[in-house]
């Protein structure tokens, strides 16, 4: 352009490349900034029945609730998300930006304490410790199972057994049939995989009574063992189906080499192809973790004993018993019972963000 | 190291046979390569050495024992593929150590034949990288390393220079081929690339559809095909295949008549560009097209017999399109094949009279 210019005008136009600059700089700051915007716009309605959730736990109290502290903490909270933004996106070095930051959450910080501090409290979360939460609620009336709700750790070690049982058994088969699918052919394979595509996409619902009379005529009904051979069978055509296709992505070389190499076939799986699929282990871990984690239909429907209670039974019963009167303890159960799920998902993200479903990096 | 022999040997996959009943033998620290077209069975067989396949008839024998039976990791064969195959998910050092820990050596015994193997392929300093920080010249060393830490009787190369950039496989090559001299390991270089084989190998089998075409030196294949399809393969630029007419002695090709004796029906003459060249007197003949590739120049010309591309070195006679030439060939660089079977007729000695 400006060797264009010179050659055609007598005197050489000299470019003003600092505006141009300043221009670039400014343009590149309306895009974060629209898009931060977007982004909380969009996250608002999902992030904040949540948050709802999490500061009536923490703060309504046995008889009504409250969402005046909803209001004074999201006054607060959703401008210092913005400032956070802007300080990203006005600021230019790391170490400043870091420092803006840190300025702005410890201002919030301190907000949130005047505003709502002396409305915040623990007393929801007595069903920690106290089993019998529910009868001890003041001004409440005849609770339906009242005095015999099992200890809420009871329902935690349940569904800890359930989901992770689950997971270990939907992992090991998914991984032995996703293998032998992807690397050996034998008779009605293919009606093999389409099954497993139609079990798929067949809902589980319709299931629910032949299932229940299943388990009554097995003698597995009212059992946790019951409940989790039930969920890992709903899982595994799915799970199936992911392993194969993290398998299919290894190389057959890598494979022959092991073989060559002097490992038996055992050995070859084991050391070289195993470790190639471990990012499709953790997805269909915690897919199957959360799925047995969160399942409400079938342990409603086949599990009746109270100490065979699960979370979501747990927390169902506690709605059932004290909605309308406490909000703020069903809510803490609410809390309690998402945590681990968070958790793991906190925790796996990294992994599963990766994850180009079958992609090895090599 | 090992003498390798392959006895009526075929692989059937269902309906498709993949490799014809083949007979091969292979001598003790011999540099073989199977060279032929993607598709030709030469993978196959590379794999039902390695003991991956099995044969579905006839038998390998090593060192005179069959081997058939012998599952591939008590076969104690080296393999390097195309694709290298390292371990992703281990260390340099982890990869060439892999093999070891089935053979029971462990401890020092088995780091000092890690460095050993490194350091023959000069990856020493490379130990602790894990293979996707390693280039692909380095990941061929390793995967040559790893197949060589175990001392293996029978050393198999799976089109390891295909993946390389020109200057690299130049240097691989050589180096290939020094490091095979040094061990002394029977080696089999599968390949689709005759300067590959051609430059490495001290004996090339060729191969077409499953079927070994002929088994000879760089220069027999080159001065002695025994068919077509070798004709056509080996040499670069390809052979001109001029088909023809034979009948009492009176041959036809093309608008020229020539004499061959001993034969008859579709014939196919077989004419190397380099054997042919611009003279004073000769076929009559047109030049249609040139392509100049500095050393030497590659012509097209329309003359009686059809046409052929001729080569023609820098420096020698040269041509303009269009011009009118005259085309001269000794007639024992004339090669005559059966048009039906692809065989070549080698008592056949054509005389074309210019």
């Amino acid at each position: 352009m400006s060797t264009l210019a010179r050659g055609q005008a007598a005197a050489p136009r000299q470019v003003a490349w600092d505006d141009l600059a300043r221009r670039g700089r400014r343009e590149r700051q309306v895009r974060q900034g629209l898009l931060l915007a977007f982004l909380v716009t969009v996250s608002l309605p999902i992030l904040l029945p949540y948050f709802w959730m999490f500061t009536i736990s923490v703060s309504a109290r046995t008889g009504g609730v409250e969402s005046v502290v909803l209001w004074k903490a999201c006054a607060i909270l959703v401008p210092a998300v913005v400032a956070i933004g802007a300080v990203n996106v006005f600021v230019r070095r790391p170490f400043h930006k870091l420092l803006g930051a840190a300025a702005v959450l410890v201002l919030a910080a301190m907000a949130i304490v005047v505003a709502v501090g002396a409305d915040l409290h623990l007393d929801n979360y007595a069903f920690l410790t106290n089993p019998n939460f529910v009868q001890d609620l003041e001004g409440r009336g005849e609770a339906t199972v009242a005095a015999q709700f099992p200890s809420v750790w009871t329902a935690f070690f349940n569904s800890l057994v359930l989901a992770s049982v689950q997971t270990v058994m939907v992992l090991g088969v998914s991984t032995l049939a996703g293998y032998y699918l992807s690397r050996f052919n034998f008779q009605g394979r293919a009606s093999f995989l389409q099954a497993l595509l139609v079990l798929h996409a067949f809902p589980a619902m319709t299931l629910i009574i032949p299932i229940f009379l299943l388990m009554y005529w097995t003698g597995l009904l009212d059992t946790l063992t019951g409940v989790i051979l039930v969920i890992t069978t709903l899982e595994l055509p799915f799970a199936v189906f992911i392993m194969k296709g993290f398998f299919d992505a290894v190389p057959w070389d890598i494979e022959m080499s092991a073989l060559s190499d002097g490992a038996s076939r055992r050995q070859a799986f084991w050391y070289v192809v195993l470790p190639q699929v471990r990012v499709g282990l953790l997805a269909v871990g915690v897919f199957a973790f959360i799925k047995g984690w969160e399942e409400y239909v079938f342990v409603r429907t086949l599990l009746f004993d109270k100490q065979n209670w699960v979370m979501s039974l747990y927390i169902f019963w506690v709605s059932e018993d004290i909605m309308g009167v406490d909000y703020g303890a069903v809510a803490a159960v609410a809390v309690f019972y998402v945590l681990p799920s968070l958790l793991l998902y906190i925790f796996c993200q990294k992994y599963l963000t990766q994850m180009t479903l079958g992609g090895i990096k090599g | 190291m090992a003498r390798i022999e392959l006895d009526r040997v075929a692989k059937r996959w269902g309906e498709v046979t993949a490799v014809q009943p083949t007979d091969l033998a292979i001598s003790d620290g011999e540099f073989v390569a199977v060279l032929g077209p993607s598709g030709c069975g030469k993978s196959t067989t590379l794999f039902m050495l390695a003991g991956i396949y099995a044969p579905s008839e006839g038998a390998i024998r090593f060192d005179g024992a069959v081997v058939n039976e012998v599952e591939a990791r008590h076969r104690n064969v080296g393999i390097v593929f195309q694709s290298y195959a390292l371990y992703p998910h281990m260390s340099v050092a982890k990869n060439i150590r892999f093999p070891l820990r089935f053979r029971g050596v462990a401890g020092e015994e088995a780091d000092r034949r890690v460095h050993a193997a490194a350091a023959l392929v000069r990856v020493d300093d490379l130990l602790e990288r894990m293979p996707g920080q390693l280039s692909g010249g380095q990941q061929q060393r390793v995967a040559l390393a790893r197949a060589l830490v175990k001392e293996p009787q029978l050393l198999l190369l799976d089109e390891p220079l295909s993946n390389l950039d020109a200057t690299l496989r130049l240097a691989m090559r050589s180096e290939i081929k020094a490091l095979q001299r040094q061990l002394g390991v029977t080696t089999v270089l599968v390949t689709h690339d005759q300067i590959e084989a051609t430059t490495m190998a001290d004996r090339i089998i060729c191969m077409s559809k499953g079927r070994v075409e002929q088994i000879g030196t760089a220069d027999d294949l080159y001065r002695r095909p025994q068919s077509l399809f070798v004709a056509g393969f080996i040499g670069a630029p390809p052979m001109n295949l001029l088909e023809g007419d034979a009948a009492g002695g009176e041959g036809r090709v093309g608008k020229r008549r020539l004499c061959v004796e001993g034969t008859e029906g579709r014939i196919v003459l077989g004419l190397r560009p380099e054997h042919l060249r611009f003279a004073d007197t000769g076929l009559a003949a047109e030049v249609v097209d040139l392509e100049p590739m500095g050393r030497e120049a590659l012509y097209v010309v329309r003359s009686p017999l059809g046409d052929v591309r001729v080569l023609v070195p820098a420096g020698g006679r040269g041509a303009a399109v269009g011009d009118r030439v005259a085309l001269a060939v000794e007639d024992d660089d004339l090669l005559v094949f059966e048009a039906s079977s692809g065989r070549r007729l080698e008592g056949v000695r054509p005389e074309l009279r210019t």
